[in-house]
């Protein structure tokens, strides 16, 4: 679908030349919006999350919120739909100022939120799930499942989707736990959805299904935000655009005046060199190969290998096995087969100890799963270090805290405090955390698990200039990003992973963002 | 519950506007008031008792509450270790009490086993074996928490009984020494226990002494030695300590085997001050340490505070205790107050770790 975008473009246009009023019966333009949010504002600790955002969305339309990773627009639907509360600004729906927005009352208000990160709960059954919290009683006062089940059904059928309702939702592909997701929040017949990166886990046709329904819906005159960071959804949805940036709103558009070079402007805000400082080196000798990695249920004989001085890109979308890869590769899973290499001599690696060992470091995918919240910078940097100590040895801290000063000041950890808990550093600076750990540690193979998530543009260039003063001290790096634009710029060599496989690899040059996405799906 | 948030809300925003140097001042006492906390409670209620009661600042009283505190104190040093990995050993108590049973059994009674005539031991063996059997006693927890990845709420209680099942088992449900071997055998609990329970040295209890010692080798071990880092690391974020290379498994067993090793110490103490063991001594023990750990500021879902702030916190129990008994507060009554105690200082606790994150 994504190759086509001209033809469903067309097809969009046509389906909304075909309702040329909304629900309300009102033409689009002197309409209320159904949804304002005014100058909305919430800073974590560290982050300025949403910096005076102004928000619009009418009855009837898909609005695409577009923007990176960490642009705000997750914390911006997550005040919307009253998870998170913000620190000042309005939220007016259907004319109205609404107050202490809770989950529970934003639900009343017919607000419906799709997270990303799927709220299901995997050992309650599907209907279970999409009737959770509001289950169909019977007069006595009891569950009457048998009318849950027939109205699951029924709401999946919608989806175009024949799952038992009686299935434990753990059972589920994640694609169709996505659409469970979708359909319980559609069961509650919400005016106004919020849909947050809902096709991350789809396959096409799948996707086309979506589309559909989001048509049928927009018919209805519901008013749907589509969060992505995908440009090619964005003709095939939309109507309007709002692209974020930092926690602030750079822009709205006309579907039909963002072409791709505009929208990368705005979300990216700098020219892509500067944004990817790529230096490209000859590969030296090989460092690190894996052989047959099998890991039960979720990758099928993975053989990779690695060169000094090499950045080696692995792509795919979510649900095709790269968390898996990393925890397999480092000991923190078990594998069912599969034989490591470093340096050419074959080591048994069980558990992250024998992974650090060897030399080999981890950014993990979530920073919050490496650093320890309440300790202070310095130990977190000699964790992997003190790891490899026996328990009675001692830990000189002078000299610990000499080490972290060192690297406070190479890496520009701000603010340079040594006796403050990390938990109260920004994104970007607790990920130069992590990585000063596996500095400290001498590592020489570094996988960077999408290690980019969840910081600034500014923080994200200075993550890539710092891969290549590692690559110039011929450090190796596996770079697993689903962030098409980030691998293609930083790779030297791209492996593309479908359902636990690697399906395709390219060289810096060839690789382009289709030829990516169509290895991947 | 939904005041004490809008509270915090309040200091956020009214963060926001301050000037950022004020801002860390602030942040600087809120700091020093969480770090002392316990020890303005401490003097606090110690000042109030004084001026309530004539007998508290008595020196006989204060080297009573010493006495007291101590086995708390000692106990809530392994307790602290092991509530900063994120467990709770809820069977320190009974440890205390098997590991002193076994050994005062061992101390005054003759034994023959295959023609050799074991026993009475002396006071170091009959110390060696206590500590031993602390100590297996901690091993095991610690194996069938890691090992047998269930959770150490669970594990510990089924041990709890376990444990005074065999000291029953031990002591034949009496006390040791009890009257026959006391007048059989001329089988007396060793002088030097005595004195480790009772003593005096220069006017201050051999037991507090003892306190204070393990409590300054628990802050050493944990602020110098890798285990330390590996207790805190554990406790503060579990996959992350696992990520970096920690083994959560040796982790645990360490502090579990050295909760029991330090129980060891705390009921031969409390054995001596009575001059006398039993299997189900220091029964109300293994909450009292819980509490004094959390009294003292250790986070109870691990990862921060320490072992100093244990030793505050079981004094606040002993001074509670004492200054109750002293007003003619009834036992069943003292119950309630100690509980009410116990939770209203974990409700601060939380609402102060709150405002610590929010307002940062």
């Amino acid at each position: 679908m994504p190759r086509e975008p001209s033809s469903a473009w067309t097809a969009a246009i046509r389906l909304s030349e075909g309702i040329p009023v909304s629900a309300e019966g009102l033409p689009l333009e002197s309409r209320e919006p159904i949804l304002r949010m005014e100058q909305i504002d919430k800073s974590f600790p560290g982050v300025h999350a949403l910096d005076h955002v102004d928000f619009e969305l009418f009855a009837g339309e898909v609005h695409v919120l577009l923007g990176e990773n960490g642009a705000g627009k997750s914390t911006l639907m997550k005040v919307l739909s009253g998870s998170i509360q913000s620190d000042s600004g309005r939220i007016i729906i259907r004319g109205k100022t609404v107050h202490n927005l809770s989950p529970e009352y934003a639900r009343e208000l017919g607000i419906g939120m799709v997270y990303q990160e799927l709220s299901l709960v995997p050992a309650l059954s599907v209907a279970e799930n999409i009737f959770l919290g509001k289950p169909h009683k019977s007069s006595l006062g009891t569950i009457d499942w048998r009318a849950m089940y027939r109205k699951a059904e029924r709401s999946l059928a919608d989806l175009g989707l024949s799952i038992d309702p009686k299935t434990e939702v753990r059972r589920l592909h994640v694609a169709e736990q996505q659409l469970t997701e979708i359909a319980r929040v559609l069961t509650a017949q919400p005016k106004i959805v919020l849909l947050d990166e809902p096709t991350s886990a789809l396959s096409d046709a799948e996707r086309e299904r979506l589309f559909a329904l989001i048509r049928l819906l927009r018919e209805r005159g519901v008013g749907i935000v589509y969060i992505s960071h995908r440009l090619a959804e964005v003709p095939l949805v939309g109507q309007r655009v709002t692209v974020m940036r930092d926690g602030r709103v750079i822009g709205s558009l006309d579907v039909k005046d963002a072409d791709e070079p505009t929208l990368v402007n705005m979300m990216v805000g700098r020219l892509l060199t500067e944004q990817f400082p790529k230096e490209v080196r000859a590969p030296g000798r090989r460092v690190f190969r894996v052989e047959g990695l099998s890991v039960k249920g979720s990758l099928h004989g993975l053989s990779l290998e690695l060169r000094e001085g090499e950045v080696l890109g692995i792509f795919g979308l979510m649900g095709a096995g790269q968390p898996e890869l990393t925890r397999a590769i480092f000991g923190l899973d078990r594998r069912s087969s599969g034989r490591i290499w470093v340096d050419e001599k074959e080591v048994l690696i069980h558990t992250p100890t024998d992974a650090i060992r060897h030399g080999i470091g981890l950014l993990t995918r979530d920073r919050r799963m490496s650093l320890v919240p309440a300790l202070p910078i310095p130990p977190n940097v000699t964790l992997a270090n003190v790891s490899q100590l026996s328990m009675h040895r001692r830990v000189k801290l002078r000299s610990e805290a000499r080490i972290a000063s060192e690297y406070v000041r190479s890496l520009r950890i701000l603010p340079p405090s040594l006796n403050r808990a990390v938990m109260f550093l920004s994104g970007g600076n607790q990920q130069k955390v992590v990585l000063a750990r596996w500095l400290c540690s001498r590592a020489k193979i570094l996988i960077f698990d999408e290690s980019t998530r969840g910081i600034d543009v500014g923080a994200k260039a200075e993550v890539f200039a710092l891969m290549n003063q590692l690559t110039g001290n011929k450090a190796a790096i596996v770079m697993i990003s689903s962030e098409m634009t980030e691998i293609l710029a930083m790779a030297d060599r791209i492996l593309v992973m479908r359902g636990g496989r690697f399906t395709a690899e390219f060289a810096a040059g060839e690789a382009t963002q289709e030829k990516l996405l169509r290895a991947a799906s | 519950m939904s005041r004490r948030s809008g509270a915090g809300n309040e200091t956020a925003q009214g963060k926001e506007v301050a000037p950022a140097a004020s801002g860390r001042i602030q942040r600087a006492g809120r700091e020093v008031i969480a770090r002392l906390g316990p020890i303005f409670a401490l003097v606090l209620l110690g000042a109030f008792l004084s001026i309530a009661t004539p007998h508290f600042l008595k020196v006989d009283n204060m080297a009573n509450i010493t006495r007291q505190s101590a086995i708390t104190a000692i106990l809530a040093v392994g307790q602290t270790m092991v509530i900063l990995t994120g467990g709770i050993d809820l069977s320190v108590g009974a440890v205390a009490a098997i590991s002193a049973s076994s050994s005062a059994v061992l101390m005054t009674q003759r034994f023959a086993i295959l023609g050799v005539v074991i026993g009475p031991l002396n006071f170091e063996l009959g110390l060696l074996v206590a500590l031993a059997v602390g100590a297996l006693c901690g091993l095991a927890n610690g194996l069938i928490i890691a090992r047998g990845r269930i959770p150490d709420f669970i594990a510990t209680l089924g041990t709890l009984t376990i444990f005074q099942g065999i000291a029953l088992i031990i002591t034949g449900g009496l006390p040791v020494p009890s009257h026959i071997t006391a007048t059989e055998l001329k089988g007396y609990l060793p002088p030097q226990m005595i004195w480790m329970g009772a003593g005096e040295v220069l006017g201050i209890p051999v037991a507090g002494i003892i306190a204070v010692v393990i409590v300054v080798l628990g802050w050493l071990l944990l602020r110098y030695l890798a285990l330390g880092r590996a207790v805190f690391a554990v406790g503060g974020n579990r996959e992350a300590a696992r990520v970096s290379g920690i083994s959560i498994d040796r982790t645990k067993i360490a502090v579990y085997f050295l909760s029991g090793l330090i129980a060891a110490v705390a009921g031969f103490v409390l054995a001596g001050r009575m001059n006398s063991s039993n299997a189900l001594m220091a029964g109300e023990e293994n909450l009292r340490s819980i509490a004094a750990v959390v009294i003292g500021g250790t986070n109870l879902f691990g990862g921060e505070g320490g072992v100093f702030g244990s030793l505050i916190g079981a004094f606040i129990m002993g001074e509670l205790g004492n200054g109750l008994n002293l007003l003619n507060v009834s036992a069943f009554w003292q119950r309630i107050v100690q509980g009410l105690v116990i939770i209203l200082v974990v409700v601060f606790d939380q609402w102060r770790r709150r405002r610590l994150t929010t307002a940062a």
